[in-house]
């Protein structure tokens, strides 16, 4: 694919990824057929922001990782409180780059 | 000390929050000894599956705070026989919680001194736990 396009979708989307995943993501969009271009235009990426204030302010009740599509592991969290709120304070520390995660994982289902 | 290799900013990143993890656990769940080797526990089994450097460092944590909770345990525990039972505060007694004290602050300060080193991507090994991390912790699974 065009790599002035790349760059483009690049620049605009890398703080979706992790960062060591980019340079992975850009090789990938280059060898990429020109007819996924469109799709690839309409992902949504989760941002890892939200998610971490999601998490901090209704992570024991799961809500964070519904928003990021763990809906088994959110139930479980909401069944339990937060795991009695030790999964709450742990998850602040892995949410960020579980929503990296799963947006590497969107953008792979579709390369 | 030197890493066999130089970690990414992602590594060091997730490395430091093994040690931050186990601080904010320990806050959060004071006075009960259990809750921070708990927390460092599923957050080791968690990255167990990372790179070599986060998984060396959840297990450096992991292995600070297994050492904590019998000496912890104990301090709770007697206090606890203390303040509702019949014993009374003995020599013994002040002098453990002194050792305990201690043995808490130093293993604190070392915990935030590694969170903020590791941050950087320094690689610190502490004594005693270093050497059994490097051979609990294997390069290729």
């Amino acid at each position: 694919m065009d790599s002035q396009k790349v760059d483009m979708f690049i620049i605009a989307n890398s703080k979706y990824f992790e960062s060591h995943q980019v340079i992975q993501v850009r090789d990938k969009l280059l060898q990429m057929d020109d007819s996924k271009w469109g799709i690839v235009q309409t992902l949504q990426f989760k941002d890892p922001t939200i998610s971490l204030i999601v998490s901090l302010v209704a992570g024991s009740l799961g809500i964070d990782r519904f928003l990021i599509g763990d809906t088994g592991l959110g139930i479980g969290k909401l069944l339990t409180c937060g795991g009695l709120g030790l999964w709450a304070i742990i998850d602040w520390f892995l949410i960020m780059e579980a929503t990296r995660e799963k947006n590497m994982d969107n953008l792979q289902r579709i390369l | 000390m030197s890493f066999s290799y130089g970690p990414g900013d992602h590594e060091s990143e997730k490395a430091s929050n093994s040690y931050l993890m186990s601080l904010i656990a320990l806050i959060a769940g004071l006075p009960l000894p259990i809750i921070n080797l708990l927390a460092t526990g599923i957050f080791y089994l968690v990255n167990r599956k990372s790179s070599y450097f986060v998984r060396w460092h959840c297990t450096q944590a992991l292995l600070s705070q297994f050492s904590m909770l019998p000496l912890n345990s104990v301090a709770f525990w007697w206090t606890l026989s203390i303040v509702f039972g019949s014993e009374g505060i003995t020599n013994n007694y002040v002098a453990y919680i002194i050792l305990v004290l201690l043995f808490n602050s130093t293993e604190f300060v070392a915990t935030i001194y590694t969170a903020i080193q590791t941050r950087k991507g320094i690689h610190i090994e502490w004594f005693f736990y270093g050497s059994i991390t490097n051979l609990i912790c294997k390069t290729k699974k």
